[in-house]
């Protein structure tokens, strides 16, 4: 039984912050962070970045100490990551936030369309639509989150939810703007275009659901390890036959049929920065799968079948 | 490179002395002003992302936004709203942008000759001290000229209501794009200062060795 030390040194000035003396082998990096945080309160596990290298990737929780590539007098890399907030915290904010804002806007607060139209109602059907659609699809996105969603990491930078928000919530209301803005005009093909798009909405938004169940159930036990998700009986994963990342293909097709819906170039721009975003997302995830997996499913692209 | 604004330095001049009066500076230097502004946009990304990475050491998103910055002073507000055109603020700018310009492409087109003259790399490092100041001016003063034409004449503009259900008031992005001056200018400047230490210390250095 040999006994390990750990040093962990400041990644930048490469001063010792810590010396643990007599460290299982079997020790874990988790085990580690919580050893290093009672030396350092205020850098809980979530903030600290250890490496094996300066400027390396950060080594997961999971990892054991004697599988990793150092003697028996290891030493390690520390780097404060900052203020963190958990995946689900951040969700939570960014999501309720655009629910409760729309309302501001379908309710005609007086201050945002002056006091002659406060609390007034659209004579347009399609406004009241577009107002249960889009409470509908933020709902949806807050159960998802605090029932189904199970996420590898635990936490993100601070700063980052400031910036999330600002995006999601500043949409929010341009587009609340303009749906329920008393000189709205209501889309050019009437009943039909509305028509189809509530429906498009509703079977993008199942399929969504159904892609973001199949996601969840591959880490049903718990686990953080990666796994290519496969179609299943649910008609709507079958998406997976021809696309990564069907869960985005499924929520560009929502806010494509909501644009439709309410004929609005807001909503419209909202749409098209909402494609670029998972498009990054979608080629980042599918080249990790390829890398990942030697068997990854030929026919799949990223997002969009055959395209892109 | 710096050829092209050579070009519309000696227009300039030969503009000023033929007419004796600055005012109508705009028409003769109109054409290639714009043309080599629009032509610097892609220029800029060329040179940027293929030959400099290893030359200079220069911001990317930076240089960006000032070639994003001259495009929309050359069209989106000098050559849309006609009555800023005889504003001393346009030569302002101009001045402050060509000096600029043709220090800049000269210093490329001596970095990758390399055989750069000391001199050049101190005036691309130094006079931007007062360059920039005066260009900004020059630029804020434009819009601000164009501001009442804008208002009057509703450019660029769109109301509600419309079937794509959208407005956009370019007068109030205007000044929007004014105020967004505040947080960026010094960012862009006190960049340039910090260049300068770096760059112009290590050539001391350099020399000191030597």
């Amino acid at each position: 039984f040999v006994s390990y030390q750990v040093e962990i040194l400041d990644w930048k000035t490469k001063k010792q912050l810590c010396f643990l003396d007599k460290v299982e082998p079997n020790a874990t990096i988790r085990e580690i962070r919580l050893m290093f945080h009672k030396l350092y309160p205020r850098w809980y596990p979530a903030r600290q970045s250890i490496k094996l290298d300066p400027k390396g990737k950060s080594l997961r929780d999971e990892e054991i100490l004697q599988h990793l590539p150092v003697g028996t007098t290891a030493t390690l890399y520390f780097k404060d990551l900052g203020p963190q907030i958990g995946w689900t915290t951040v969700f939570l904010i960014e999501y309720t936030g655009p629910l409760f804002i729309y309302f501001l806007f379908y309710f005609r607060m007086p201050f945002v369309y002056g006091l002659d139209e406060r609390f007034t109602s659209s004579p347009h059907p399609v406004v009241n639509l577009a107002c249960i659609c889009h409470s509908f699809h933020y709902i949806k996105r807050l159960i998802e989150t605090v029932f189904v969603h199970r996420f590898s990491h635990g936490t993100m930078p601070l700063r980052n939810i400031v910036k999330n928000c600002l995006y999601y919530w500043g949409f929010a209301a341009w587009l609340a703007y303009y749906i329920n803005h008393p000189l709205y005009t209501p889309p050019s093909y009437g009943k039909k275009q509305i028509n189809f798009a509530v429906i498009m909405f509703l079977l993008c938004e199942a399929g969504n659901f159904s892609i973001h169940v199949v996601l969840s159930d591959l880490r049903r036990n718990g686990s953080k390890t990666r796994k290519i998700p496969y179609p299943t009986k649910n008609p709507f994963t079958w998406l997976f036959f021809f696309v990564s990342c069907p869960n985005y293909t499924y929520e560009v097709g929502t806010w494509i049929s909501f644009t439709v819906m309410t004929q609005c170039v807001p909503v419209g721009l909202f749409t098209l920065l909402c494609f670029i975003q998972m498009t990054i997302w979608a080629k980042d995830k599918h080249c990790t799968y390829l890398r990942e997996f030697k068997d990854y499913p030929s026919l799949r692209m990223p997002i969009i079948p055959f395209l892109l | 490179l710096s050829s092209r604004w050579l070009v519309i330095a000696v227009g300039l001049v030969r503009a000023y002395l033929a007419k004796g009066s600055y005012h109508s500076l705009y028409y003769s230097i109109e054409k290639p002003l714009k043309f080599f502004q629009t032509g610097a946009l892609l220029e800029e990304y060329l040179l940027i992302a293929k030959y400099l990475p290893g030359i200079v050491p220069s911001s990317v998103v930076l240089t960006a936004f000032q070639v994003m910055s001259r495009v929309f002073l050359t069209w989106a507000v000098t050559h849309s709203v006609k009555e800023v055109q005889t504003e001393d603020s346009v030569l302002l700018f101009v001045v402050a942008w060509t000096i600029t310009e043709i220090i800049r492409y000269s210093f490329y087109t001596f970095s990758l000759l390399n055989h750069l003259p000391y001199l050049i790399k101190w005036a691309r490092y130094t006079l931007f001290i007062v360059l920039y100041p005066m260009g900004v001016s020059g630029e804020l003063l434009t819009i601000y000229a164009a501001l009442p034409f804008v208002r009057q004449s509703g450019l660029y503009s769109i109301s509600l209501p419309n079937k794509y259900n959208f407005s956009f008031d370019y007068y109030t992005f205007l000044i929007l794009v004014m105020i967004s001056y505040i947080p960026i200018f010094p960012q862009l400047y006190f960049h340039m200062l910090h260049q300068r230490r770096k760059v112009l210390s290590h050539t001391e250095e350099h020399k000191k060795s030597e």
